[in-house]
């Protein structure tokens, strides 16, 4: 009974509490805020694109050394924004069932183009490794032919990427395009991206790789795809969209839907798959952008979404800034030690990322990190798995607080095709 | 304000009121741990006396380990997190092909590592631990006996040896008190998170067997994936299944209180499995066979929704996030 009244007077003042606090603060507001940072977001990741494709056709139009590395920081300058969309994975069904298009990774860029013998040839678990469409106008996919002649976006979506049903066949997207910039990186964990010359798409003997006019179309494609598929991404965030109609729609299903975005992205993805197994298999194939360098930037970028996410401000490449109610003001209203908490974790991840950055920026790549036994990188990488972990930890306290646990369960075939159960 | 969240939680309708997890510390964590530590000792010697990838000594010393491994391979977190040491025990899947690579990179180069435990520490995880060792004793490229494979062999079952000592001492000397003492100390602030920390590990290990275990070398209809599953050179595939379910069933017996209705979809998953007579599951590839695969997964997935919709609901707790929310 002793805990039952000191829960009941607790509760009295968990409510006397959080009605003396702001009650502008609605999970309606908030979930308004989170839809127009998506919007803002999904736009910049769109026009920063338009951009790339800007200086891609350039590049076709007149290949040089110039327009190369002009393409070259046009794609680094497109990944600044598109990062920061990553927190809104896992949580909202619209932006998974899309994403594997855009930012599919990683891949067996033999399929698309030459590689070093290094790389080696068809695998147990991908007989297209090496398919090299560059080079092969005329394809034979699972027993059938495939006419490669035009490389087209439709070729590309929907008869190369995940061919054969391997996901290491990626064909779209960012990383397929950083490819088709920057070459594989054949310096390991020593410093050094990609070395692609200006050359592979350079007209008539000048052409180094073979088939330049292929590869400009492939690098045209993919560029356009991207695009378009961004085009449409933004379009679902915006006024009417279906994706800001979704996650309006129901208001504690919406906050669940915030709170996954960050949790999953913390801690199984970028905590866990990006972050330390790359750094545990000492592999620099396992960055997550393996061919241009850029992958401190990549982490560092998704880190800062799930905070922009989380106070609800976000600063627009054009140095505007989209901000509103938060989860943060909600999580306030109800417990300000815990959204303290949230924040000075937040901080401290945000912390660690930018430490990895800087270091990175200033000379010691993130492949130099991954090098076997290297305490340095190992440190610098560590400290923002740890962040990453010890700031899902609150995540999950903040999901217990709120009272927004799903009970709905996903991934199971007996639930999500009803004809699949035998028994 | 922290305490008035948790008594919000404690008087939302239907729950049973959190109940203290030591009981599960002391009889499943514990003396899984405190077997798999000795077993791993175990296998260090006897790789240290015959290395021979046909010993039958060192065959069974290496499944003995492996077993403790797999019945405890569901609880990620606390001594098994810190340090990557999981992560070093048991790298799979592998969908790059990295361990078959690693090891061979080590043995075409003779890499001096193999002669010291502290230099083999920093080397690819893709090369240590269960997996890697299993490659080493039964995959024909690589079972090759020689000086260099017998220190590759030693080397890694002394790994093995220390990792795993490592968390059996981390449980030991704190962490099992700090979940005993949920709500006394900042790692657990509640018995409630550290009951969700125990369904979130039983959540994922189920997880893990219907999505990984068996998913992947079910692959699709249209394209079976046979040469994914799990240790299959050993043909230890279904039993690393069977082995799980049993542990799993004992952790979700004692945080439900032993729901009938859980240990029956338990029981129907297991006897399924026991009767399946495919260890490797070659039979993904066989239209016949593979139905039966497909259907214990099925079974998996039963008990999943079973804990998500009801016991998780009862206990007012919703599983944390895993390390299979990544793509």
């Amino acid at each position: 009974m002793k805990s039952l009244l000191l829960a009941t007077s607790a509760l009295t003042l968990a409510l006397s509490t959080a009605a003396l606090a702001d009650e502008a603060v609605t999970k309606a507001a908030v979930l308004d805020t989170y839809a127009d940072i998506a919007e803002a977001k999904y736009a910049d990741s769109l026009a920063t694109a338009q951009a790339l494709q800007v200086a891609v056709n350039a590049l076709i139009e007149a290949p040089s050394a110039e327009t190369l590395d002009a393409a070259k920081t046009a794609w680094l300058a497109s990944r600044v924004p598109y990062q920061q969309t990553e927190v809104y994975r896992f949580g909202n069904a619209i932006v998974d069932d899309w994403e594997g298009k855009v930012n599919a990774w990683p891949l067996d860029e033999g399929l698309i183009d030459y590689v070093d013998a290094s790389y080696g040839g068809p695998s147990d678990e991908n007989a297209f490794a090496v398919l090299n469409v560059i080079a092969n106008p005329s394809l034979t996919l699972s027993g059938e032919t495939v006419d490669a002649t035009e490389i087209t976006p439709e070729l590309l979506e929907s008869t190369l990427h995940e061919a054969d049903g391997v996901e290491a066949n990626v064909a779209t997207g960012y990383h397929a395009i950083e490819f088709l910039l920057w070459g594989q990186d054949l310096h390991g964990t020593e410093h050094g991206a990609g070395e692609r010359p200006w050359t592979d798409y350079a007209a008539g003997d000048d052409c180094t790789g073979g088939n330049c006019d292929r590869r400009a179309a492939y690098l045209k494609a993919a560029t356009d795809l991207l695009v378009s598929d961004l085009e449409w991404m933004a379009a679902q965030w915006a006024e009417g969209g279906e994706a800001r109609a979704t996650v309006t729609a129901d208001e504690d299903a919406g906050i669940q839907a915030i709170l996954t975005g960050m949790g999953s992205l913390s801690y199984g993805e970028q905590a866990g798959e990006r972050m330390r197994l790359g750094l545990m298999l000492n592999d620099p194939e396992e960055e997550h952008d393996c061919f241009s360098d850029n992958t401190h930037n990549s982490h560092f970028y998704d880190g800062q979404g799930i905070q922009n996410v989380y106070l609800g401000s976000y600063t627009r490449i054009d140095g505007t800034e989209v901000s509103g109610a938060s989860l943060s003001d909600l999580v306030a209203a109800q417990d300000a030690d815990l959204d303290a908490e949230m924040k000075a974790k937040l901080d401290t991840t945000m912390g660690a990322l930018g430490a990895m950055k800087e270091a990175a920026d200033g000379g010691f790549s993130y492949d130099q990190m991954l090098a076997r036994g290297s305490e340095e990188g190992e440190a610098l990488i560590m400290g923002g798995v740890n962040g990453l972990v010890d700031q899902t930890k609150t995540i999950e306290r903040i999901v217990a607080a709120l009272g927004v646990t799903p009970i709905e369960f996903e991934g199971s075939d007996s639930l999500d095709n009803p004809d699949a159960v035998f028994h | 304000m922290r305490i008035a969240a948790l008594a919000l939680a404690l008087l939302i309708p239907g729950i049973a009121g959190a109940t203290d997890v030591t009981p599960l510390v002391d009889d499943h964590i514990l003396p899984g741990y405190r077997d798999l530590a000795a077993d791993s000792a175990a296998l260090a010697q006897v790789a240290q006396a015959d290395c021979q990838p046909d010993s039958p000594d060192l065959r069974a010393a290496f499944g003995a380990a492996f077993d403790d491994w797999v019945r405890v391979s569901h609880l990620l977190f606390g001594p098994s997190e810190t340090e990557d040491r999981a992560f070093a025990l048991a790298f799979w899947p592998d969908p790059r092909g990295s361990t078959p690579k690693a090891l061979a990179t080590l043995i075409r180069d003779e890499d001096p590592a193999a002669q010291d435990l502290a230099d083999f520490a920093e080397v690819s995880i893709a090369a240590r631990g269960f997996y890697a060792l299993e490659f080493l004793l039964y995959d024909p490229q690589l079972a090759v006996p020689g000086p260099y494979h017998c220190a590759l062999v030693q080397v890694i079952s002394a790994d093995i040896a220390a990792l795993t000592a490592d968390i059996l001492q981390g449980w030991e000397d704190g962490y099992a008190d700090l979940m005993r003492g949920a709500g006394s100390n900042d790692t657990y602030r509640s018995t409630i998170e550290a009951q969700r920390q125990l369904f979130t590990a039983l959540s994922t290990g189920l997880e893990f067997t219907a999505q990984t275990r068996l998913g992947r070398p079910l692959g699709t209809f249209d394209k079976p994936r046979p040469q994914r599953a799990e240790a299959r050179r050993s043909a230890r595939s279904l039993r690393h299944v069977i082995l799980s379910l049993e542990a799993t069933r004992d952790l979700a017996a004692g945080l439900s209180e032993h729901d009938p209705a859980l240990d029956a979809a338990f029981a129907t998953a297991l006897d399924r499995a026991r009767s399946l007579d495919d260890p490797d599951f070659a039979g993904a590839a066989d239209p016949i066979k593979r139905f039966r695969i497909e259907v214990l997964q099925q079974d998996v997935n039963a008990i999943r929704q079973i804990l998500a919709e009801d016991l998780g609901p009862r206990l007012g707790i919703a599983a944390g996030f895993n390390s299979l929310d990544g793509d």
